[in-house]
């Protein structure tokens, strides 16, 4: 008896789902399209701060080394062992500086060794017309140099100074680069830290480490305190500038997508359930004729429900693909960059619509297994 | 008759045409909000990325950053360069002017603190200058807006201190410095005693400087109505092609191309107008801020557009949805109507006035609703109001009107091409 009631109740439901076929598609679309924009939506706002984080990056370098207490400089086995308190997925680059005082054309100059590759990640703002040098020997200089001793991308000019031990150098150095920040960078010129290192001699000397962090305010006091306590040999500082400037408008950008989704998805649940309610209402008669034929009010409502699930599973199901292949196509669009697909994505938009497809039925149909049979048959 | 029939089908179903105009106006609204809200959050994004400071450095001519770097003394005679203090208010007059947000002069110099041996570098800037303009407004500007990152313990100064100087938190404990300590600097022969009202904690450079009062500096420079530069906080939009090129040269430029750039808040159109305003200045952007705020701004416009684009869609996919299910609903009186002899056209006709009038009375209504919600986001996010744009009106109604005409032309149709007989007996 038991089996049969059941299977009578799956038929019941399959065949009202394939009988309303067009209805019920209308339905199963506004279902979905209220999930595809719940799930999109909230992707997006779980990925904004990560990605707009890395877009904030842009600034450069918010997390300083420099030589701790009265030392004047530190060794890359110290920046070592401080970089392993940073999470590797969070480091964005990590651009060790050494600075010495040369000479151009009898002129002194401050060139900075640095490794090109690391410091294009770190400050990214930075304009270099012409070229980012690759290999020794080739050298980027700032537009103050450039303008005042008048050497342009390929020419070649010559440094000279003395080395740690007292003996003079002299080497060749061709301009790729002329490089523009707005910044005291233009008063600079750049060359590779292994080209320092041969004339200056005195291998292994860092004066700073500009290093790009993905990272949230506290996740960066935490790295820095971890370092403070455990590196001896840098003292670890935070950019305020940007690191402040960053937090503050991260937030707010945060604070707006959530407005903005909560809105949204607001506005889009109402839509549905009013839609639903449509679709139910319109089967007020066929509530009538079962009610006139002895169902109980519960078997009716527990029929509709019946359908508002699977609808709701479904809608909700397909919506969490869509919404994510909306994520996906933004976020592609916007940062360039892919997102991972959240699992449990699927099981709460398929939640949310269930709940909101079966209060939507349950509404109508209260209305109309409340009504006596004869007069909902007879029209209005 | 035509309009008797619609009134009557109105006031009959005013349940059912409730419902069309409450999920319209659900529709427009989102719509209305979100694109208020899409159009103005470039301007709101860009006023909050002022919290980095200034992106434009206005120099004397011919000043160059390398003093800064050897630690030439300024009265060496090699830098001897200054902008005329008098001229500064004239940033506020210049073609966007409405765009610069703030800007504070500096002037440099080396002392020598507590007769150490060791120079420091000393720098004089306004802090809150209330400044009146030749347009007659009047503004109030300085450090205390520019650098909103520094951790101040002590206070900050005011102008009128005479006495008082903040210090870096490097040079401070350098010297072993306090917040209420006295100290005394000394640069060409000159001595003044200071108090230190606050040490500050930039994170940067700034940390080993001292900061006074401009006019305190001035006088202990004997540089009266002379600053060494500004730095400039402005909105700008972001640099495009045009802009580069004329950052390269701006004489290389077309008549035409060149209006559209002087008229265009790119960072070096505005570098252009403040050189034409000072008299032998450079004024240079910060590219470090300069770039990186274009970056910031183009993408939150585009994560703006692409979720407006979703909420469009997705109120015009469900208005639509809920229209056809409302037209499908009333198959039994298309029916009737076509079986007691009415042509297709006049029932069509009267089927869409009745939604097109209840989709207009939704859609005001929406509208409405919708500039409070951007009212609220604007609020709430950014503590200042959303512009409201004319277009938007246009936008939404020709929304809402395809929207409810692509909800319910297809299903008339459909109902139109039953045969009345099936239709009434029903399925």
């Amino acid at each position: 008896m038991m089996m049969k009631k059941q299977t009578m109740y799956f038929r019941m439901i399959t065949s009202s789902l394939i009988r309303r076929r067009s209805r019920m598609i209308v339905a199963l679309l506004a279902v979905a399209i209220g999930a595809t924009i719940l799930s999109g939506l909230v992707t997006i706002y779980y990925d904004v701060p990560r990605q707009m984080g890395q877009e904030f990056r842009s600034y450069g370098a918010n997390l300083i080394f420099t030589p701790a207490g009265d030392e004047t400089s530190f060794t890359m086995e110290a920046v070592r062992k401080a970089t392993d308190f940073i999470p590797n997925n969070d480091i964005m680059g990590i651009a060790p500086y050494r600075y010495e005082t040369v000479k151009i054309n009898e002129q002194p100059f401050t060139a900075a060794g640095v490794i090109m590759d690391e410091v294009k990640k770190t400050s990214p703002y930075w304009f270099v017309s012409g070229q980012w040098p690759q290999n020794d020997g080739e050298a980027l200089i700032g537009q103050e140099v450039s303008d005042y001793i008048r050497l342009s991308p390929g020419d070649m000019f010559t440094v000279t100074g003395a080395n740690s031990v007292g003996d003079s150098f002299s080497r060749d150095f061709t301009v790729l680069g002329i490089v523009q920040t707005g910044g005291i960078e233009e008063a600079f010129l750049f060359v590779s830290l292994s080209d320092l290192e041969e004339m200056a001699g005195d291998k292994g000397r860092l004066d700073v480490v500009e290093c790009s962090v993905s990272a949230s305010q506290a996740e960066l006091d935490d790295i820095v305190r971890r370092i403070d306590e455990n590196v001896e040999e840098v003292t670890p500082r935070l950019v305020k500038r940007v690191t402040r400037s960053e937090g503050a408008v991260l937030a707010k950008l945060q604070a707006l997508v959530y407005l903005v989704t909560t809105i949204a998805l607001l506005l889009t649940m109402i839509c549905v359930a009013t839609t639903m309610m449509a679709v139910v209402a319109e089967r007020r008669k066929e509530i009538g004729l079962k009610k006139a034929l002895g169902a109980a009010n519960r078997s009716i409502v527990m029929e509709f429900l019946g359908e508002g699930l699977f609808l709701g599973g479904l809608g909700g199901l397909l919506g969490a693909l869509f919404g994510f292949a909306f994520a996906q196509t933004v976020s592609l669009n916007v940062f360039g960059r892919s997102i991972s697909f959240q699992p449990r994505l699927i099981p709460a938009s398929m939640a949310i619509s269930i709940i909101i497809t079966g209060l939507a039925c349950l509404l109508p149909v209260r209305s109309a297994t409340d009504v006596d049979p004869a007069i909902v048959l007879r029209g209005e | 008759m035509f309009w008797r029939m619609v009134k009557g089908a109105l006031f009959r179903q005013k349940g059912k045409m409730l419902m069309i105009a409450f999920t319209v106006a659900l529709g427009a609204s989102l719509a209305a909000a979100m694109l208020n809200v899409m159009l103005d959050v470039g301007d709101k994004v860009n006023q909050e990325l002022k919290a980095y400071g200034a992106n434009i450095n206005v120099m004397p001519k011919g000043a160059s950053l390398l003093d800064d770097l050897y630690g030439v003394a300024e009265d060496s005679g090699a830098s001897d360069k200054y902008l005329k203090e008098s001229e500064l208010g004239d940033i506020k007059t210049i073609f966007w002017a409405f765009n610069i947000v703030d800007f504070a002069p500096y002037l440099n110099a080396r002392v020598k603190l507590n007769s150490g041996s060791q120079e420091i570098k000393l720098v004089g800037t306004w802090f809150k200058r209330r400044l009146d303009l030749p347009t007659g407004e009047s503004l109030e500007t300085g450090m205390i807006n520019m650098k909103s990152w520094w951790d101040v313990s002590g206070d900050w100064l005011t102008d009128q201190d005479e006495n008082a100087a903040m210090m870096g938190a490097v040079v401070a404990e350098r010297n072993d410095v306090k917040v209420g300590d006295e100290i005394t600097v000394e640069t060409r022969g000159r001595m003044k005693r200071l108090t230190v009202k606050g040490v500050f904690n930039a994170g940067s450079d700034e940390d080993e400087r001292i900061y006074i009062p401009l006019r305190v500096a001035q006088e202990l420079m004997d540089r009266d109505g002379f600053v060494s530069g500004a730095e400039v906080s402005a909105l700008t939009t972001p640099d495009n092609e045009l802009s580069r090129r004329a950052a390269q040269n701006p004489k290389s430029l077309s008549i035409k191309e060149w209006e559209t750039w002087y008229c265009t808040a790119y960072v070096s159109a505005i570098c252009y107008q403040i050189e034409e305003v000072i008299t032998d200045s450079v004024a240079k952007p910060i590219r470090q801020v300069a770039e990186s705020e274009g970056a910031i701004l183009e993408k939150t416009q585009l994560l703006m557009f692409l979720i407006t684009v979703l909420s469009l869609i997705g109120s015009a996919l469900g208005i639509s949805n809920l229209v056809t299910a409302s037209v499908m609903e009333r198959s039994r009186e298309i029916g009737l109507l076509k079986a007691v002899g009415a042509h297709n056209s006049p029932i069509s006709r009267l089927v869409l006035t009745e939604i097109l009038v209840t989709a207009i009375l939704g859609g005001v209504a929406g509208y409405f609703a919708g500039l409070g919600f951007a009212q609220i986001i604007g609020r709430s996010v950014f503590e200042s109001a959303i512009d409201i744009k004319p277009m938007v009106i246009p936008l939404v109604a020709i929304l809402t009107f395809a929207v409810t005409l692509a909800g319910s032309v297809p299903s008339i149709r459909f109902l139109l091409s039953l045969r009345p007989a099936e239709v009434l007996r029903g399925r």
